[in-house]
């Protein structure tokens, strides 16, 4: 097949005597290589003889061991040899499993479903392969029908087909993979063909739309419809073979059936791959940020590389919204790598669509590890893409549980290779697959932004924070008490209170105290903070300060200042009193009042003092609401 | 292509196609060999066809007795 990405044919098979040797010498290397060639193949002959060293390299005990074993039966309305030995070597190989086969009579498998004492259900197959008969597949009646009664025909012969396909996955309870109707190649009927439903074309099509669109979920399309197209539907017949031997496609249609039916049977195995991690400089633009700066790198239709590299990220995104996160692994320092996604207008991917961010010098199988360990998913969920041939391979070496897919140096083929990697494929999309980004994303953006600690200001504002701040309340009271019983790093006095003495603070006139909850555009972080000061004379004392570490440093500080000042006005104090009283845990906040401007107080350690003026006022980027204060 | 040519071909086929160890000669049919039956008939000229990158008219190759007969027809059909 020549194709942009797959390997021309005369290239294929140049490793079978490298191969064959291997097999010879009982060498281990000849498993994992068979496995590669076969991902590759794409002629029947040489299908056949990577089938047939398999067999030899089985015989040579060079298989693993602890294989499971498929027992697969095919059932069909054509002759299914050679396709059932094809069938065999790619699940064989693509699900690393022992295949048991069990093939039915030619075109009897209409009686095979329906007879429960048959050999089919005696086999016990774990998967059964419907190759249905295209001839059943087809009109009755004129190309001038009123379409209503081609379309009930059409829908009729689906139903039927899916109803077979359904009783045997009953009575047998094996996973069924059924295919669809491969389209014919042929001119006739000329312009009818496609605005009327009795055309073969036409009503084939019909039916396999209905097939896919109706089909029980143990029922799986293995679609021939598609296969033949990309194949190009005159090379999927062949006419001949069907008339000699009712072959129902041309050979190199079969090794292409036989592949996706293995595809078919290993994704019901095995889950698709959850997350890709990215390299940036020629993967996700053309250039090098480092050295070329935001301004010189290719990304954007100003060029057609730049077009190029901006479609893979539209597809990157694509893959994004249908649950598979995005995770940046590059040699690059962490602050040029970022500025592209923030601040360069061409980019398709923003800070916000990656949920973990990997810039700096070490490894990429350090940072890949570290990747996965943070998002809590095992390596082999991993998809790794790199322009640099180098790099993958060091990845293949150092962490061989993740898949690594090198794209080269033409970034019009980048979107496509991924495509047709067949690693992110979905049968189904549930609502947890399309949640599973956001949730990590809440996580992600948060650290995300604060990577970006070259413009703190902007990463705070970008939070949207509101403080919510309440006087104490008996609902409150048990957490408010928890929090002063268990705080001890940001925390002043350490000064502890049960919840009875919280009640008691709440009720007495001498006590101001309050309460902060923080809630920013990713989520609540509830109540984060306890303050209760005591009017003593022209004073107001700060009793108790403390806060939860998580807010630290986002202006919490500031605004809690600023609820201090008001209360100490409306209770026509002149000074605020702070007190801190060390311990070996709160030495975080040794320095808290002097860098809020307190004094400290002459011949007192531990007592600042800052004097009330009517303009003292701290900034922030929290916006407050206020209840019942 | 010359006979010769179409023999040593002919030989790489039959080795991917049969797992027993097969002297390809003009002489050579199907009794002679144990794995050559009607199923594996049906690969080997399947196999055939695309690795001489020709197309066997329908029902001719039943006609053909030998592998000598068979190479007749590939030599025809590769003109």
């Amino acid at each position: 097949m020549t194709s942009q990405t797959e390997p021309q044919p005369d290239a294929q098979g140049a490793n079978l005597p490298h191969l064959k040797d291997l097999i010879r010498r009982a060498d281990a290397a000849a498993f994992p290589l068979l496995v590669a060639e076969t991902r590759r193949a794409t002629q029947f002959a040489l299908a056949l003889s990577l089938n047939n060293l398999r067999k030899r390299a089985e015989i040579a005990g060079l298989g693993p061991t602890d294989r499971a074993t498929l027992r697969v039966a095919l059932i069909g309305g054509a002759t299914l040899r050679p396709l059932a030995d094809l069938v065999e070597h790619f699940t064989s190989m693509l699900c690393a499993a022992k295949v048991d086969i069990w093939v039915g009579e030619y075109d009897s498998y209409i009686s095979e479903v329906m007879d429960p004492e048959g050999e089919l259900y005696a086999f016990k197959p774990s998967v059964i392969l419907v190759l249905p008969a295209a001839g059943r597949c087809q009109y009755k009646g004129t190309l001038a029908d009123p379409v209503a009664d081609q379309r009930a025909q059409a829908e009729a012969v689906a139903r039927d087909l899916l109803d077979l396909c359904q009783s045997a996955a009953d009575r047998s309870g094996a996973e069924v993979i059924v295919c669809n109707f491969a389209l014919p190649p042929y001119f006739d009927p000329g312009p009818m063909r496609s605005s009327s439903l009795g055309s073969d074309y036409s009503f084939r099509k019909y039916v396999n739309t209905q097939l896919g669109l109706n089909r029980p979920s143990s029922v799986h399309i293995c679609d021939a419809e598609f296969l033949a197209n990309r194949l190009g539907t005159l090379r999927a017949v062949d006419d001949r073979a069907w008339f000699e031997s009712k072959q129902p496609y041309s050979a190199e249609m079969l090794v292409q059936l036989a592949r996706e039916v293995a595809e078919t049977i290993a994704s019901l195995k095995r889950p698709a791959k959850k997350v890709l991690v990215l390299d940036l400089d020629n993967t996700l633009w053309g250039g090098v940020v480092g050295d070329d700066g935001v301004e010189g790198i290719e990304i954007g239709t100003t060029s057609p590389r730049g077009e190029a590299f901006r479609a893979f990220q539209h597809h990157l995104l694509a893959l994004s919204q249908r649950g598979v996160l995005l995770t940046v692994c590059s040699k690059n320092d962490h602050d040029k790598a970022v500025e592209p996604f923030v601040r360069h207008p061409e980019m398709v991917l923003r800070l916000g669509d990656i949920v973990n961010f990997k810039a700096n010098w070490e490894p990429k199988s350090e940072n890949i590890r570290k990747i996965a360990a943070e998002l809590n998913l095992g390596l082999d969920s991993l998809v790794f893409v790199d322009d640099n041939p180098a790099e993958v391979e060091i990845v293949r070496q150092f962490v061989p549980e993740v898949t690594g897919i090198c794209l080269g140096d033409d970034p019009s083929l980048f979107a496509s290779m991924l495509r047709d990697s067949r690693l992110f494929e979905v049968s189904s999309l549930t609502k947890e697959d399309l949640e599973r980004v956001s949730l990590y994303k809440q996580d992600a953006e948060r650290q995300q932004l604060l990577g970006q600690s070259t413009d703190m200001d902007a990463y705070l504002t970008s939070l949207q924070m509101v403080g919510h701040v309440a006087s104490f309340s008996a609902v409150d009271a048990p957490r408010i008490s928890q929090l002063i019983n268990k705080s001890n790093q940001f925390n002043l006095t350490t000064v502890r209170r049960t919840e009875a003495e919280v009640l008691e603070v709440m009720r007495s006139d001498r006590y101001e105290a309050f309460t902060m909850r923080l809630t920013d555009r990713f989520g609540d972080h509830g109540l984060i903070l306890v303050v209760v000061t005591r009017v003593d004379g022209d004073d107001l004392l700060i009793d108790t300060w403390l806060m939860s570490c998580r807010v630290l440093k986002r202006g919490v500080e500031q605004e809690t200042m600023n609820e201090i000042l008001r209360l100490a006005r409306r209770r026509g104090c002149k000074r605020v009193v702070g007190l801190y009283v060390p311990t070996k845990k709160n030495g975080m906040v040794s320095g808290l009042y002097p860098s809020l401007g307190f004094s400290a107080a002459t011949g007192e350690a531990g007592r600042f003092i800052l004097e009330l003026t009517d303009e003292a006022h701290f900034s922030s980027h929290i916006e407050i609401s206020r209840s019942d204060v | 292509m010359t006979k010769d040519d179409i023999y040593g071909k002919l030989q790489g086929i039959f080795d991917n196609v049969f797992m027993e160890e097969v002297k390809v000669t003009p002489e050579l049919a199907a009794k002679d060999v144990e794995e050559w039956d009607s199923v594996t008939h049906v690969s080997l000229v399947l196999a055939i066809e695309e690795q001489f990158k020709i197309r066997f008219r329908v029902g001719e190759v039943e006609s053909a007795k030998n592998v000598g007969d068979l190479v007749n027809l590939i030599a025809l059909r590769t003109k």
